[in-house]
């Protein structure tokens, strides 16, 4: 019974602002009373929200947009997790490469939209490439705090137990030690990643949850850019829940 | 392999000779910590080292353990150099270092995993060691979940299961409270008494000291150097309030004074003035 008053104590929240959001809504509407094109009532987007439903396209865009996060988002995991765990062990590696880091760091992955459509037109790619700059840098300065802060004493632990070797203690030390900064990390990263995709997709698509705002602007349907934006922000809410629960089930304090 | 036979490898000597080591302080400046430090360990003896904070025990076993290296001199295990760290010299730390991704048993484990053990006996043999302490009944537990004296004897278990030859503790009781720390020491006795590994132990505590040790080396401030050893020869188990324990105690304290006021003067603390 504690598990479900848990759900509820979590869930109830975005229900009331969910209530609160429509009424504010509605409110506007009639006091303001805009063109539909510009600011349609709730009740227009439910039902534009119910026909993307039935027709299937909703799905489609919003599977679309989360394959293209999920695929650059572990693309870049798999080599800004080997890369910070090589950073944060070697001192050497890390004033290597720490100041390209720095350099690219603030250079926001929106920023690359322009080259990537250069480079790549409008082809997965491209898209891939976007969310790619989006969700590295996360997870490698995540990787890189979580190994610089093991406690000294867990790797003399590790040498004495017989991890002589850098790879057994990588596997069976380091790692495992700066797996809940990891995790963190991989969350934050999947929330820029679903920023950026969306961006991306703005500009450069035939699809996705950015392509289907875009598209909604320019047929002049904002109750179609108001759908977009709201699973969007759904979906985004999900997604961080789902880590949240991952950063718990990989966090060794009690 | 008989997985309840325990504890079957002897202890090995250990030699220090004229050692001395110098690092760089934060600041940059050179600290001499030890100088000129002999000492010879036999085979399967317990040794505590006590001194004034700072005068380079630890330094000692860190060379020891083979997380450093003496700035000259050298260390050696049964007339071996010593390279490096080695599944074969176990360590207890004062912050119990264990891995809090596993299991108590789990933690056990690691160092049987890393020998070699298959994965089949490996539970068995860290059962055992479990029971060693008193844990058998907490294998599976997080270690999170222990108290710190439960999160020690676990520590104590994993540096034992390895089978080490030398085990060095370095202040493992120092963080737990009297009543605990006091059982443990009973335990840690019991123990080596069992599987006679030699025992290289630091301590703050004299009482601590004696109550353990064959033999006790006090060393002198920085740069540490032994001021002076003593043979404990009191058979166990050791009564505190006996006349001969305090009198030991009175020569200890006596000895570790002198070193102190040198600290202090060192320091410019209250001695100076």
């Amino acid at each position: 019974m504690r598990r479900l008053s848990d759900v509820a104590g979590r869930v109830l929240p975005f229900i009331y602002a969910a209530i609160f959001i429509v009424v504010v809504w509605q409110l506007v509407v009639t006091v303001t009373n805009p063109h539909p094109s510009l600011l349609p009532p709730p009740w227009t987007v439910a039902k534009g929200f119910y026909s993307l439903i039935l027709s299937g396209e909703l799905f489609i865009h919003a599977g679309v947009s989360l394959g293209r996060v999920t695929s650059a988002w572990l693309l870049s995991a798999a080599i800004a997790i080997p890369l910070g765990l090589a950073m944060g062990r070697s001192r050497r590696m890390e004033r290597l490469v720490d100041p390209v880091v720095e350099l690219f760091r603030p250079i926001s992955p929106l920023a690359w939209i322009p080259l990537a459509i250069l480079w790549f037109g409008i082809s997965e790619s491209g898209k891939i490439f976007i969310v790619f700059i989006g969700t590295f840098f996360p997870t490698l300065l995540s990787t890189v705090a979580g190994v610089k802060s093991i406690d000294p004493v867990m790797i003399h632990a590790g040498q004495v137990l017989g991890c002589n070797d850098p790879a057994s203690m990588f596997r069976r030390v380091v790692l495992p030690a700066a797996l809940p900064s990891i995790v963190v990390g991989l969350r934050i990263a999947f929330g820029t990643g679903w920023a950026a995709i969306i961006a991306a997709e703005l500009v450069a698509a035939r699809s996705g949850l950015g392509y289907l705002i875009a598209n909604g602007m320019e047929i002049l349907r904002a109750d179609q850019v108001l759908v977009g934006m709201i699973v969007i922000g759904v979906l985004g809410v999900f997604f961080d829940a789902f880590f949240r629960y991952l950063n718990r089930r990989f966090s060794w304090e009690s | 392999m008989d997985t309840t036979q325990i504890g079957s490898t002897p202890g090995k000597p250990l030699s220090i000779e004229r050692v001395m080591k110098i690092y760089q302080s934060r600041s940059g400046a050179a600290v001499e910590a030890l100088r000129q430090f002999d000492l010879e360990i036999a085979a399967g003896e317990f040794v505590v080292v006590v001194g004034p904070s700072g005068c380079g025990k630890s330094t000692l076993l860190y060379m020891l353990a083979g997380f450093s290296k003496p700035t000259q001199g050298s260390l050696k295990v049964s007339g071996e150099p010593i390279t490096g760290p080695d599944i074969d010299r176990g360590m207890v730390f004062q912050s119990y270092a264990l891995f809090p991704w596993l299991s108590v048993i789990g933690n056990v484990e690691f160092g049987l995993e890393r020998k070699g053990v298959p994965r089949g006996d490996r539970r068995l043999l860290a059962m055992e060691y479990l029971k060693m302490v008193g844990l058998q009944e907490f294998a599976d537990k997080h270690v999170t979940e222990l108290s710190g004296g439960m999160k020690q004897r676990t520590a104590i278990a994993r540096a034992f299961a390895t089978e080490p030859s030398i085990i060095f503790m370095d202040e493992p009781f120092g963080a737990l409270d009297a009543l605990t720390r006091r059982f443990l020491q009973q335990e840690l006795l019991r123990i080596w008494k069992e599987h006679r590994k030699t025992i290289v132990f630091i301590t703050h505590s004299v009482p601590e000291a004696i109550f353990l040790a064959d033999r006790i080396v006090v060393m002198t401030a920085r740069p540490g150097r032994i001021k002076c050893e003593i043979q404990v020869g009191l058979p166990h188990p050791r009564e505190i309030t006996s006349d001969a324990f305090r009198e030991l105690e009175r020569r200890i304290y006596s000895e570790l004074d002198e070193e102190l006021s040198k600290t202090m003067d060192q320091e410019g603390g209250p001695a100076a003035d």
